[in-house]
């Protein structure tokens, strides 16, 4: 934690009005050295509500989805919806490059604060709004929810067991989509700006960004299918066990990837050639596809004979990738996990210590960091409201007691 | 003008994450050049029998130009050499060791160009015991832990999805590295090389899973798509075969809208369903009433009439269902290109809108060397009978050199 040297994006101040929709957004450039002020409604960000807890105990510093989304970035309390807040948020857009919102649309213009206003008192800020279905058309006044959005997005059709019902991916993939989608965008106007000087608006739903983001090849998928001398349409349901098969083995389950008929020859090789698995219909991809249960039955009694990683080891020498499926302690034990140094320990003052995933890469000029835990609520009003904004803590109690912070 | 009018990036890989990444780049402005062999081609254009007519891999390569090049000959390397040179951003996803086989890992790229962005995106990220082991999107939900509580509690083993997931979250990822580090450079004049594990992406996704296990030593087992704190919260089968209607139900002021939009049916009274704590001890037989419900209507109808009382809810969409969706159709998410072999067909949008420069446009995907002779003519300054020449000896490759290539793995 607290690595001092500089990111990527130092030196940029990112207001984060985003609850778990858009949390992992500001992350994103939290972990890459940005100054991410959390700004959260007095009662507190929805997403501290959120389970996991610490110690299954729910209070608002201890969840665990709330401490991981909002890592490396600083707090503070305000309340927009008094005008004394508004006019406060106008002084700390004027310190801001970029501001992220996902409230519902109208929501900002309402306040006086959407960006045709925000733009008047910063040009140069970026903007991004992070609606569910989108700040306009049919569905703008729609309710969403993470489950909801993943159901739409196309993913969860193929998702789960097949015959079951279509089961969720875990985390937050639907917010997760917008969110790097709006990182992108952002990234891209502030690289932008700095040939222009001119900040710009940035509008991306969880609709649309899920839709089109997690999972792009439906749709061409689909559209070539419709071509009679195409390529046979992927089938839109849940066939995870049979394009990907998971098998057992002496201590856990593999996943293997075998598409080829040259990866198929291989994993045969890894099995020891078993004669039963030698036919020649086995090599076609198609033919297992749809004989995928009687392959699942002949597999077993070659696939249990081995170690997850001995499987592991034996597929990358023959040339065919196959998986151990790790849970999540195995992930976290894993030589290869240390050697990449991923956990970090960090420090949070109400949830204690623990290992927290670092960012996903490894940067060698300016490293991506946890700089510090989620903030607690309001932890740093009096660090930017009186070490910045000038105003007194006679004051801030003051804003306290009318719950403008 | 895009905001990457003025960059150049080259595109090194297979598969979804590299590619992906790069069509991106290109979505926003980028000159991106794919650098292609016919003799080991990506492995996207060798899943059917036509390397041109792949929907997969003509989706995730549009906004690229195609450099026809054999990576095996001194020579092909030379000129991709001469290429690193121009570029500021280098994305590779190829198996962990292959470009320091073709002299091409960064110690080596950085001697041609210090300022370059250099984007790696292995499966399982280098720097460890694993690193250059071969590995697809399906592999990685499952060597990082995402896959162990990616099922229902009662599926006898997680099979998680026939997407290739986190491929296309991954990239997402590549992008914002290489953004990042684009803007870093233009304040500094410093390049970099940026490591990405896409198992880490995956993991990251789940972080709070992970929290789980390090703060409360437990390992998280799978919950489908139950929730701690809503209920009704599931896909509930509706009339016809495999259709879904995702519902989800947090306050009890969700509830009371619920049970007015499906008319107030006796059993919603019981006081066992009246508060969220109820509903979620009783979940089963909640389903299970719902489920009664949703069976008489067709998934759409359930949609309809559970969105007029405000309540979240949505179909399980397939492609069709996207091509028809009403919002979808108001952003004009879906686009139409005209690809040379494969013809008119849809396409992802970009799926966000920027206000300061005009909407981003997309191109077709290339057939493989479509463009190396106006890549060796323009950039590397070379004349007709040399690159004539080169094709002759299959050092490089258009088109035309370049049919047959790929094999399929339908054969």
């Amino acid at each position: 934690m607290a690595k001092e040297q500089e990111g990527a994006l130092s030196g940029y101040r990112v207001l984060d009005l985003a609850d778990s929709k858009g949390a992992y957004c500001t992350k994103l450039f939290a972990d890459l050295g940005a100054d991410v002020i959390k700004i959260e409604r007095p009662e507190g960000d929805r997403g501290r509500a959120m389970p996991p807890f610490v110690d299954d105990v729910p209070h608002p510093e201890k969840s665990l989805h709330f401490l991981h989304r909002n890592a490396s970035k600083r707090g503070i309390t305000l309340n927009l919806d008094t005008e004394e807040g508004r006019d406060i948020f106008k002084k700390l857009v004027k310190t801001a490059d970029v501001l992220v919102d996902n409230s519902p649309p109208d929501y900002m213009g309402s306040l006086g604060l959407d960006y045709a206003a925000l733009k008047e008192i910063t040009p140069q800020l970026i903007m991004a709004s992070i609606t569910e279905f989108g700040h306009a058309g049919p569905y703008k006044d729609r309710k969403g929810s993470n489950l909801v959005d993943f159901a739409m997005s196309g993913v969860m059709i193929t998702s789960g067991y097949p015959g079951k019902e279509p089961c969720l991916l875990p985390g937050s993939p639907a917010y997760d989509a917008a969110s790097v989608h709006a990182s992108i965008g952002i990234l891209a106007a502030l690289y932008m700006r700095g040939a222009t000087g001119q900040g710009q608006y940035i509008n991306a739903s969880v609709h649309e960004t899920s839709r089109m983001g997690l999972y792009p090849w439906i749709v061409p998928n689909y559209s070539y299918a419709l071509n009679p001398d195409g390529p046979p349409p992927t089938s839109e349901t849940r066939m995870g066990a049979s394009v990907y098969p998971v098998y057992p083995c002496k201590d856990g389950l593999i996943r293997v990837i075998a598409l080829t008929p040259r990866q198929w020859d291989a994993l045969v090789r890894v099995l020891g050639s078993p004669e039963v698995l030698l036919t020649e219909e086995w090599r076609g991809f198609l033919y297992r596809i749809a004989n995928a249960d009687d392959l699942y039955a002949l597999m077993l009694e070659f696939t249990e004979k081995y170690t997850m990683m001995e499987l592991f080891e034996a597929g990358k020498r023959e040339g065919v990738p196959i998986a151990p499926i790790l849970n999540i302690e195995d992930f976290y034990i894993s030589p290869h996990t240390k050697a990449r140094e991923y956990f970090v320990a960090v420090e949070h003052p109400v949830a204690g210590k623990g290992d927290y995933p670092g960012p996903p890469y490894k940067w060698t000029e300016t490293p991506a960091a946890i700089k510090r835990p989620a903030p607690c609520l309001g932890e740093h009003n009096e660090e930017i409201y009186c070490g910045e904004l000038g105003f007194s803590k006679a004051d801030l109690v003051a804003l306290r007691a009318a719950r403008v912070v | 003008m895009p905001p990457l009018e003025d960059i150049k990036v080259l595109s090194f890989g297979t598969g979804g994450v590299g590619p992906d990444a790069c069509k991106i780049l290109g979505e926003l402005g980028a000159d991106v050049i794919k650098i292609e062999s016919k003799d080991n081609p990506d492995f996207m254009r060798t899943i059917g029998p036509d390397i041109n007519n792949i929907a997969g891999f003509n989706e995730a390569n549009r906004n690229k130009r195609s450099f026809g090049v054999s990576l095996r000959t001194e020579k092909g390397r030379e000129l991709v050499g001469k290429l690193i040179k121009m570029a500021d951003i280098l994305v590779e996803n190829f198996r962990g060791g292959v470009m320091k086989s073709l002299g091409f890992d960064y110690e080596n790229v950085r001697k041609l160009n210090p300022e370059i962005i250099y984007v790696s995106s292995q499966g399982f990220g280098g720097g460890g015991p694993f690193s250059d082991f071969q590995a697809y999107g399906p592999m990685l939900s499952a060597a990082s832990g995402m896959l162990s509580i990616w099922a229902q509690p009662d599926d006898p083993y997680p099979v998680g999805s026939n997407s290739p997931l986190p491929d296309h979250m991954a990239s997402k990822h590549v992008v914002i590295a290489a953004l990042a580090a684009l803007d870093y450079r233009r304040r500094t004049g410093k390049g970099q090389f940026i490591d990405l594990a896409q198992t880490e992406v995956a993991a990251s996704l789940v972080g709070e899973h992970y929290l789980e296990y390090t703060f409360n030593r437990r390992i998280p087992k799978p919950m489908g798509n139950r929730s701690p704190y809503a209920a009704p919260h599931g896909c509930y089968a509706c009339k016809g075969a495999d259709e879904w209607c995702a519902i989800a139900v947090f306050t009890d002021e969700e509830w009371h809208s619920f049970c007015d939009a499906i008319g107030n049916p006796a059993w919603t009274k019981d006081p066992k369903f009246a508060d969220l704590l109820g509903r979620l001890q009783n979940v089963d037989e909640l389903d299970s009433m719902i489920g009664e419900w949703t069976a008489t209507l067709n998934a759409h109808e359930v949609m309809e009439s559970l969105q007029a009382a405000s309540v979240a809810a949505g179909v399980v969409q397939r492609a069709t269902d996207t091509l028809a969706d009403p919002q979808l159709e108001w952003l004009g998410a879906v686009i139409e290109l005209d690809h040379p072999v494969a013809g008119k067909r849809l396409y992802p949008g970009v799926p966000f809108r920027l206000s300061g420069c005009p909407p981003l446009q997309s191109t077709p995907a290339p057939l493989l060397g479509q463009h190396t002779e106006e890549i060796c003519r323009d950039l590397l300054g070379m004349s007709e009978d040399e690159i004539k020449q080169l094709i002759d000896e299959d050092i490089l490759h258009n088109p035309e050199s370049a049919k047959g290539a790929g094999g399929g793995m339908f054969g």
